[in-house]
């Protein structure tokens, strides 16, 4: 399939396939809380509804920079799915959340402050794992880009386990789950009062709404590169590891920002670069042959 | 559209309420009611909700604050009053530092008795009120459509505190430009529109009854009439009705030689209106560290 095909399917599936994640999400998580829960197209009726609200702002100017934040947002899915190289991936992924906060810091209002502040933390924490995965999957595959990684059809989580858990524990942030939801959460709509997202209103925030479904259906693309040897048995792990960050999100209170950045720093560091140091000495003393 | 019907998000402020009401609101919250079946949210932000869940009697203090999160809360938008003392300030009534119910303050569209009100109620109460935002929805839309068909009226006094609120809407984006929250329209007082009411001749714009834009003018007696503070809601703009107001009020001088209007030097937009509709600029002159005002005029033939 030419790139360009993949990449108009990735511009119309990813939504709807990120919005009946988060139905299904909120269904899963009513379920654990012995709740029936909303119905699995919840999300669209939110957004929907939020696109016939009216339009209010502090200033006009902050719903630009959503915008970008939604554009760039796509734009580095299409990249991922595009099969563009992943270093580029992550530095466009990086980008958009910085017209997100930049937004929120346009917005002046002290929660919306507080929200950003923490998205920064927050990038700040999840940034090396990311950066780490596309290092480690470059030492495993010997290429950067998502097009060949996916057509080797390895399994690169069985050289790189401690960087896929790395990356595992910054998706938490990333997908703003529990215990790592300090900026903006899904769930506990009152005690940050949404936090990064407080002062955006009406179809401003639908379109954040639908900005999270692509990242989320992009999040969920990394994690797939990790188990190509086929593309049955990377869905089945993929989705595996969704439900797992359910699991978490809902057994887990919400920690100190002090916390989330020590420990996601120290997970990266142990378990991602001990990984690849591991990697890199086998190789060196040639015990292990890394596929050329 | 289905989808304001299906995901009612609401807001929940207790206004000195005895807290039987709002134990009962969040018991609404629990695996037993759960709300959420019907797409409920609680929000702790009001301008995430549509639906305003009022519990208690409002009192002098707290007044401000429902009137606050009201205001903040984008249309559609309903507002339910839980329990007895919401809906008619209950048994504190003829207290001194009470209000009354929740309707001295803001519009009421449902009222849920009970003491405390139950969470079956509560729900109902909700749903009723769903029926409400959704007509709202409707009127919404079709003002939206409708701002063609404005109409252009000579205000009344009555109408003043509703063009203040227009006027001072409509000059955030001034103040935006400049930087400066101190604008002449931005801090003028109901007093001194008043004042200023006995003296002009005050044209409103209104769509569906709801005053979206306005101008004043005045014949200062020497064969100029002064145009001035036009205002459009910014949900309006771009849509001419700016235009149309300034041809209006012209119409409401007939007899002057010159017509005047003035403006701030980076509000390009209006300079631009002003010089399709074939105003000219004729002086600038400082008035402020950030502003400095264009006068242009326009004669008659």
């Amino acid at each position: 399939m030419s790139p360009w095909w993949r990449v108009l399917i990735y511009l119309v599936a990813a939504p709807l396939l990120g919005g009946l994640l988060a139905g299904l999400d909120r269904r899963i998580s009513a379920r654990m809380q012995a709740r029936l829960g909303p119905p699995l197209l919840q999300p669209f009726y939110d957004v929907a509804k939020l696109w016939s609200k009216e339009r209010l702002v502090v200033r006009r100017s902050q719903n630009f920079y959503i915008l970008f934040f939604f554009l760039l947002t796509v734009f580095t899915g299409a990249l991922f799915f595009g099969g563009s190289d992943l270093l580029l991936v992550f530095f466009a992924l990086t980008l958009s959340g910085i017209f997100f906060v930049l937004g929120a810091y346009k917005a002046s209002s002290p929660y919306s402050f507080v929200g950003a502040s923490r998205e920064l933390i927050q990038m700040m924490a999840d940034e090396p794992a990311i950066l780490l995965t596309a290092v480690g999957m470059y030492m495993v595959t010997h290429t950067f880009s998502v097009h060949e990684i996916a057509a080797q059809q390895t399994m690169p989580v069985l050289l790189l386990p401690g960087v896929f858990f790395a990356l595992m524990y910054v998706m938490e942030i990333k997908f703003r789950k529990s215990p790592f939801d300090l900026s903006s959460s899904h769930h506990a709509h009152q005690e940050l009062v949404r936090g990064i997202a407080t002062e955006f209103a009406g179809p401003t925030l639908a379109l954040i709404e639908v900005a999270h479904w692509y990242e989320n259906v992009m999040l969920l693309g990394w994690i797939f590169l990790f188990f190509s040897i086929h593309w049955a048995v990377g869905l089945a792990f993929t989705a595996l590891s969704f439900f797992l960050l359910v699991v978490v999100d809902n057994v887990c209170a919400r920690v100190k920002w002090q916390f989330v950045l020590r420990s996601a720093w120290r997970v990266t560091l142990v378990l991602g670069c001990g990984n690849i140091l591991l990697l890199w000495l086998l190789e060196m003393f040639g015990i292990l042959k890394l596929n050329q | 559209m289905s989808g304001l019907q299906k995901s009612p998000w609401v807001i929940h402020y207790d206004a000195s309420s005895c807290n039987g009401c709002d134990i009962e609101v969040l018991a609404s919250l629990t695996p037993g009611f759960d709300v959420e079946r019907f797409g409920i949210v609680n929000t702790g932000n009001p301008k995430h909700a549509d639906v305003f869940l009022v519990t208690g009697s409002v009192n002098e203090q707290n007044r401000e604050v429902v009137r606050n999160i009201y205001e903040q809360m984008p249309e559609p938008k309903v507002v339910v009053a839980l329990g007895a003392c919401a809906t008619s300030g209950g048994i504190f009534r003829e207290c001194y530092n009470v209000a009354g119910g929740v309707d001295t303050v803001i519009p009421v569209d449902v009222y849920v008795p009970g003491c405390a009100v139950r969470p079956e109620a509560i729900i109902d109460g909700v749903v009723r009120a769903l029926g409400i935002l959704e007509a709202r929805r409707a009127a919404m839309a079709a003002s939206s459509t409708a701002a063609g068909v404005m109409m252009i009226q000579r205000a009344t006094a009555a109408d003043l505190p509703e063009l203040l609120a227009v006027q001072k809407v409509a000059y955030q984006s001034e103040a935006e430009i400049y930087g400066d929250m101190s604008l002449p329209a931005l801090r003028q007082s109901l007093g001194e529109l008043t004042g200023d009411f006995g003296r002009m001749i005050f044209l409103k714009g209104v769509v569906n009854g709801k005053i979206v834009a306005s101008v004043r003018g005045y014949d200062d007696g020497q064969g100029t009439a002064h145009l001035l503070r036009l205002s459009v809601l910014p949900y309006f703009r771009g849509r001419r009705l700016g235009r149309r107001l300034i041809a209006a009020v012209e119409r409401e001088f007939p007899g002057v030689g010159r017509y005047e209007i003035f403006t701030g030097h980076r509000s390009a937009v209006n300079i631009h209106i002003y010089t399709k509709l074939g105003y000219k600029r004729f002086k600038t002159e400082p008035f402020s560290a950030a502003v400095e005002w264009v006068y242009m005029e326009k004669k008659t033939s």
